[in-house]
């Protein structure tokens, strides 16, 4: 169940829409933000809230990457595999991030502290070898700022 | 009305048709996935795709609405290109693996492949496998991802007709997979529809997988027995090839389409309710325990009519019967006897909605009452026959001991002098009828059956009859014979012309006029 919070934020979402279907996606980055991720039981939340099957709200989560339907860790490196990146070093920050972390690609710390998504291109191309670090865009990458990230956040 | 012109032929049809039902209308058919005219347009599949002049891209013929002067080409080179590769598109990651699908013969990837597709192909790479083959996804469905090309006429079926919402498209790209929600299962009362309406082999019907394969199979309309709805039904049976040493003559049922009762769909108890058709039937007539010739189980059914008076003859017809049947005894029991005739036994109603499953489990029930009508009662015979004061008891296909309990029927068969029983299966009263008749069941009947929106409509017989089985009218007639009162009928159809003369609300129909789709009962 939402709680009275989440509830209100989640009315003045879907009001702001003529159809409250209409409002799946932003309500489902409202539920993340707050939980960390979609669980099983926040899709059925969601199904009674707008009135969309819960199979169709599963279509939506596990269609777009963005939502996580295992939680992850308090840092979250996504980093750019594709050509710009890729070209400029970009596969041996996934591999550097890799040895430290101990992880693969989708994966968590044990600790819960780290996950590692490797993704195609963000539309950052002119910050190549770049990732996403957590809601920020960080470019220019090299092993000496991942290593300082992750030290940071130890 | 716009008028358009599809591959050189002129139609007019009302707006907002599209190209796809407008080729129909001219006996055109648009190869297609995703559209099913029961369910809304996806237009996913792309494979109806055609040429519309001065349009500079091919359109979606399922989703494109006619308009006026539209010309539209179905076949042009262009087309063919475009469903060569589509289909391509669709086999990219498609198993080639006909020969052990349980689809194919059945199969659009398949049919449409060897229609335009047969091209070598171009594929170096490897396809993408799903971590499970062919698994089960709820008590009636088995789902095979592999085969599966998204077309959704299953997520439809479930969203728009049974509104249960099971299925669902997850992930994306190519690895975009069809399920039913994690934990969920595919159950509810018309599960069995969406094999029917998937164009591949992703899902497969349990009861039917691997149990023949679709080329021996031999169609024969019919009508759904299951309940007063009288869904249309096709009985798809084996023709018996040598190789396949099976005692079971029905495979399975599919539904027939008719718009006018239970457009493209039935209910899984009406699917998987034909096992009764080839398992435990009476297979000669039997007079206390020991087999008989039918001559003499006959001539002491006459011998005991001849020997006690109307007042002292009790019949209980059955819904389940025919009107045909129903006529016949009619004809005999009431009309030429005067005996105590009906066929309304006290059942309890079964389950029921609002769509296709009715309360009333018979076929009949109108038929019975404006062919029978009601004079006497079920219940009343019942009892005179307890309390002896019945000589012969004739009952057609109802498990007394079921409907009035051991006692009642033991009692019964005390005090009457014959007890017969008539029907196709064996149940808890053949072991007190004196005398056991087989009859046929509907798959081996010809008739008629009106179902509750008083629609009269044809069952035909798919085989003959098992063992020494015959129908109900024609026992009925031989009855009759027996007694020096013959009724020359030559089939059910010469006894539905007797019907249509004698029973006001049949009049002016005919078997031709009744047709594949019905005719309602006149008031």
């Amino acid at each position: 169940m939402f709680t009275t919070d989440l509830l209100r934020q989640l009315d003045k979402i879907a009001g702001q829409y003529e159809q409250k279907q209409a409002a799946l996606l932003p309500v489902l980055h409202a539920i993340q933000e707050k939980e960390g991720l979609i669980s099983p039981e926040s899709e059925q939340d969601v199904s009674r809230y707008l009135g969309i099957p819960v199979v169709h709200v599963h279509e939506a989560v596990s269609f777009y990457h963005l939502f996580h339907q295992t939680k992850k860790g308090k840092c979250h490196f996504s980093v750019c595999q594709t050509t710009s990146c890729a070209l400029l070093g970009g596969e041996d920050i996934i591999e550097h991030l890799k040895t430290r972390l101990g992880i693969k690609s989708g994966e968590t710390t044990p600790d819960g502290k780290f996950s590692l998504s490797v993704v195609e291109c963000l539309g950052a191309c002119e910050l190549a070898p770049m990732m996403q670090y957590n809601k920020e865009y960080r470019g220019f990458l090299n092993k000496k700022k991942i290593d300082e990230l992750i030290d940071k956040n130890k | 009305m716009p008028n358009l012109t599809i591959d050189g032929q002129k139609i007019e049809v009302p707006a907002g048709t599209t190209i796809i039902q407008a080729a129909e209308k001219l006996g055109i058919e648009i190869p297609r996935y995703c559209y099913h005219p029961a369910l809304p347009v996806a237009g996913n599949c792309r494979i109806c795709m055609v040429e519309v002049e001065k349009q500079p891209k091919l359109q979606i013929a399922c989703y494109t609405p006619v308009a006026a002067g539209m010309v539209v080409k179905t076949t042009s080179p262009k087309v063919l290109e475009a469903r060569k590769n589509v289909l391509e598109f669709l086999l990219v990651n498609h198993p080639l693996d006909c020969p052990v699908c349980d689809q194919a013969g059945e199969c659009k990837l398949q049919d449409y492949y060897m229609e335009h597709g047969q091209y070598d192909s171009r594929l170096a790479s490897v396809k993408v496998k799903k971590e499970k083959k062919a698994f089960s996804i709820g008590p009636t469905v088995m789902l095979d991802q592999e085969r599966c090309i998204l077309c959704t006429r299953c997520v439809r079926f479930t969203d728009t007709i049974t509104k249960t919402s099971e299925f669902g498209v997850f992930d994306r790209g190519d690895h975009s997979q069809l399920d039913v929600y994690p934990g969920k299962e595919l159950d509810n009362k018309y599960s069995g529809n969406v094999v029917d309406i998937c164009p591949v082999g992703a899902l497969t019907d349990k009861d039917f997988r691997f149990k023949c394969r679709v080329w021996y199979l031999d169609h024969t309309k019919s009508v759904c027995p299951g309940c007063s709805m009288g869904c249309n039904i096709d009985i798809d049976w084996d023709k018996s090839r040598p190789h396949t040493e099976k005692k079971e003559r029905v495979m399975r049922l599919k539904p027939r389409h008719n718009p006018d009762v239970n457009n493209y769909w039935i209910c899984d108890s009406g699917r998987y309710n034909y096992h009764f058709i080839d398992e435990n039937r009476i297979l000669s007539p039997q007079y206390l325990d020991k087999i008989v010739e039918w001559g003499e189980a006959m001539e002491r059914v006459a011998e005991t009519i001849q020997s006690t008076k109307a007042e002292r003859i009790g019949v209980l017809a059955s819904a389940q019967l025919t009107n045909e049947d129903l006529f016949v005894i009619r004809k005999l029991f009431k009309d030429t006897l005067k005996a105590h005739v009906d066929f309304r036994v006290p059942e309890k109603p079964g389950d029921s909605d609002d769509f296709l499953i009715k309360a009333d489990k018979n076929p009949n029930t109108a038929g019975a009452a404006s062919i029978l009508g009601a004079q006497a009662d079920a219940q009343t015979i019942v009892q005179k026959a307890k309390q002896g004061e019945l000589d012969l008891l004739y009952v057609f296909g109802h498990d007394l001991v079921k409907l009035f309990g051991k006692e009642t029927v033991a009692q019964i068969a005390k005090k009457t002098k014959l007890f017969v029983f008539q029907g196709s299966n064996i149940n808890d009263t053949c072991g007190y009828a004196h005398l056991n008749l087989p009859s046929s069941v509907y798959a081996e009947k010809d008739g008629t059956f009106t179902n509750c929106q008083q629609r009269v409509q044809r069952i035909r017989p798919a085989f003959f009859p098992l063992g020494e089985s015959k129908g109900d009218w024609e026992i009925v007639s031989f009855v009759a014979g027996q007694l020096g009162a013959p009724l020359s009928y030559k089939g059910p159809q010469d006894v539905f012309d007797d019907i249509v003369k004698t029973v006001a609300g049949f009049a002016g129909m005919s078997y031709e006029k009744i047709g594949d789709q019905g005719m309602i009962l006149k008031k």
